[in-house]
């Protein structure tokens, strides 16, 4: 029994970081259709930024416990970074998607060295904070109650982003503009406008994301390319472009290794690329994602 | 006039292409006139990137101490960095400082990756080459039987052999079930298996009920740790480095991991001020490998350094600063045995040839060349304390042990060597 909670909890814990990743990199292609392969850049830079604003507040005298809203403004506040990203990628909407991925690759390359310029190459932590609101304790598996918020907080962003995408105004547009550029422009629609709210909410996604996960890991330079390519597995399983798929491609992800990693630990990486083949070669478009026309 | 004038303008010219051609055409009393060129090859980016700064600060250290004290052999030191990255574009940069920049000397290469590749390039274009920490074993097996311009550091197994020999001196009989969180590529496999073959040499038995092989670089460890915790190991082993290290020290801790479980981690010593005290337990065997930065019998120079590093850093240094020093005073005392015993400038062949033998007081501690162009160094780990100035942990008891105690003499297979080895507790 023990076993099995742990596969759980292991398992949705990194399902809920791979969504945050995930969920960016899903919404900027959705609309956009870029692969923006700096999402990981942006997860990375939320995670150092909210390490140097959670030190900075608790030395001015922020009483530990308060340290995760801060982490979220810290996070919230580089939404700056969204628009003039998004003006760069302006000059390769119209042009080949190899340009697109040149380009958001060379700014996973800049981002790293601005992280380095910023906070050197050692990895940044926050000690052990994430031990301030205490452990759980659930079939003789002990866990820290913030890795519980982690996935009550990606739930909740889950939902939140469903709810815009389906519910609102907006969200329609948001979605109309994804299936149909043009048609959309045509209606009156500033598609302009419309790419940087987008490219912002992507941004925002990954930096909110690596500020919340960070006080259970740390922030280093490697992370960003580390996760995108985790990323890219939970949006290939998941379908590209899909916000459920992100949410399945996550679950199915980080539930194979954790369930590797407890029964056949040589198994980490290989169960889940097994899924990515099995996925490419049964569904294409992946699990929730649509056929190509 | 105008003649005249052009004569002129053609006499200097001729003097300065003449001037500039002999140092290539290797004139030794121009050359002389020159500072020595010493090329460096580390990472500054990436999951290596703190080891390639903190090495940086090794080799700035040396060369300042050098310079100031009159260069080598009368001749300043200057550094020409390059980064290193995969082994590929790693060899070009090394060529590109042999060819372009025409050092005297390239040290650096943390990665074995990289130094596995680039020993036969650098052999090909004779560039004298000390590796930092970078070996040219394929796993644990020596490719470069006879080099001439490489010299390599300690085998990356010593760290691991001295951690092992610690386990029994200190817990024999302490534990019965033993379990593995180490890198997966081939240092972290080769130290989860020289562990186990040493306790065999000792007679200790043992289950193995846990095995894990996270990859470099995954911040992730929950999924680990629970397997782990799962098992009920008496004692883990493991040689995670890098980041992984505090991010497993943290998760182990609030999953209840270090209650009743002993721990030795051979090289967490990279890391050291990162693994913070509210989660990283007293009574662990530490690696620090070949720089202890707070010994309490440390030497002058030892201490020099470390306030050096502090102040420019406002950190405590690891062991990759004291192999970039030991890489540099070894090609000044080579340089100098080779000039001296010539009386004139030496060749790259004479200065190799020198480097053989020669004996070293580095920031650790003393070291040597080996004749087959492996160093020897001192090596230090010991059991963790919480009673110090410090927000993490340091050595409450301080093991040290000489590299011809933990690594394989000059041609042996090193499994057969941890086989028969003479080995003292």
């Amino acid at each position: 029994m023990a076993a099995f909670i742990n596969i759980l909890l292991g398992g949705v814990f990194h399902a809920a970081v791979l969504f945050l990743v995930a969920a960016g990199l899903q919404i900027v292609f959705g609309v956009q259709k870029i692969v923006n392969l700096a999402c990981g850049s942006f997860y990375a830079l939320g995670a150092y930024f909210g390490v140097t604003t959670v030190t900075w507040a608790l030395k001015a005298g922020l009483p530990p416990f308060l340290f995760l809203p801060v982490l979220i403004a810290s996070g919230v506040v580089l939404a700056v970074i969204g628009p003039v990203i998004e003006r760069l990628l302006r000059t390769v909407y119209d042009r080949d998607e190899s340009f697109q991925l040149l380009l958001t690759f060379a700014l996973v390359l800049m981002f790293q060295d601005i992280m380095r310029y910023f906070w050197g190459a050692n990895p940044q932590q926050l000690g052990n904070l994430v031990m301030v609101y205490g452990k759980v304790g659930a079939g003789g598996v002990d866990l820290p109650v913030y890795n519980v918020l982690v996935i009550a907080g990606s739930i909740a962003i889950a939902l939140i982003l469903g709810g815009f995408l389906q519910r609102t105004r907006y969200g329609r547009i948001l979605r109309a503009t994804a299936e149909n550029r043009a048609m959309t422009e045509a209606l009156g629609v500033d598609v302009r406008r419309i790419n940087v709210v987008v490219f912002t909410l992507g941004t925002v996604l990954g930096t909110v994301g690596g500020a919340f996960v960070v006080p259970t890991s740390a922030a280093s330079l490697d992370m960003a390319v580390e996760l995108v390519v985790e990323a890219f597995a939970v949006v290939v399983i998941g379908g590209l472009g899909s916000m459920r798929g992100a949410l399945a491609g996550a679950l199915v992800v980080g539930l194979m290794r954790a369930a590797a990693i407890a029964l056949y630990a040589e198994l980490e990486l290989l169960s889940i690329y097994l899924v990515v083949i099995l996925v490419l070669i049964l569904r294409p478009s992946g699990l929730f994602g649509k056929p190509a026309e | 006039m105008d003649l005249g004038r052009r004569k002129a303008i053609k006499t200097i010219g001729t003097a300065g292409v003449v001037a500039a051609t002999l140092p290539i055409l290797g004139f030794p009393a121009i050359a002389q006139n020159r500072p020595l060129r010493v090329g460096i090859i580390a990472p500054k980016a990436g999951i290596a990137g703190t080891i390639g700064e903190c090495g940086l600060q090794g080799t700035l250290f040396a060369v300042e101490k050098i310079n100031a004290a009159g260069g080598i052999a009368g001749r300043m030191v200057e550094l020409v960095i390059e980064e290193e990255t995969n082994p590929k574009d790693s060899i070009e940069r090394l060529r590109k400082l042999v060819l372009q920049d025409k050092v005297d000397c390239v040290q650096g290469i943390v990665s074995s990756g990289v130094s596995l590749a680039m020993g036969p390039a650098a052999e090909e274009m004779k560039a004298l080459t000390i590796y930092w920490d970078g070996t040219t074993q394929d796993g644990v097996d020596e490719t470069m039987a006879k080099p001439r311009y490489v010299f390599r550091s300690t085998d990356n197994e010593c760290e691991a052999v001295m951690a092992s020999l610690l386990v029994v001196k200190h817990w024999k009989g302490k534990f019965k079930t033993i379990a593995g969180i180490n890198p997966d590529y081939s240092y972290g496999r080769n130290n989860w298996a020289a562990f186990q073959a040493l306790l065999k040499k000792f007679g200790i038995e043992f289950t193995v009920v846990a095995e894990q092989w996270p990859k470099v670089g995954t911040l992730d460890l929950t999924s680990h740790v629970a397997a782990l915790k799962a098992a009920k190991p008496d004692m883990i082993f493991s040689s995670l480095l890098f980041a992984d290290l505090p991010v497993f020290m943290r998760t182990a801790h609030s999953a209840g991991l270090m209650e009743g479980t002993r721990f030795a981690f051979p090289a967490a010593g990279f890391q050291h001020t990162a693994l913070k005290k509210e989660f990283t337990p007293e009574g662990m065997i530490f690696g620090h490998n070949t720089l202890y930065f707070d010994h309490p019998q440390a030497n002058a120079l030892q201490k020099e350094f470390v306030a050096y590093y502090h102040n420019k850093t406002k950190d405590y240094p690891h062991w990759e600063a004291d192999r970039a020093y030991f890489a540099m005073q070894a090609y000044k005392a080579g340089v100098e045995k080779a000039q001296k015993a010539k009386n004139a400038w030496p060749s790259i062949e004479e200065i190799a040839a020198a480097m053989e033998g020669v004996k070293v007081d580095s920031l650790g501690g003393p070291g040597r060349m080996r004749e087959d162009h492996i160093a020897e160094q001192t090596f230090y780990q010991g059991i963790t304390t919480h009673k110090n100035k410090y927000d993490f942990p340091t050595l409450g008891v301080v093991d040290t042990m000489y590299s011809d105690q933990l690594q394989k003499p000059p041609g042996a297979n090193f499994w057969k060597w941890i086989e028969t080895a003479q080995i003292k507790l």
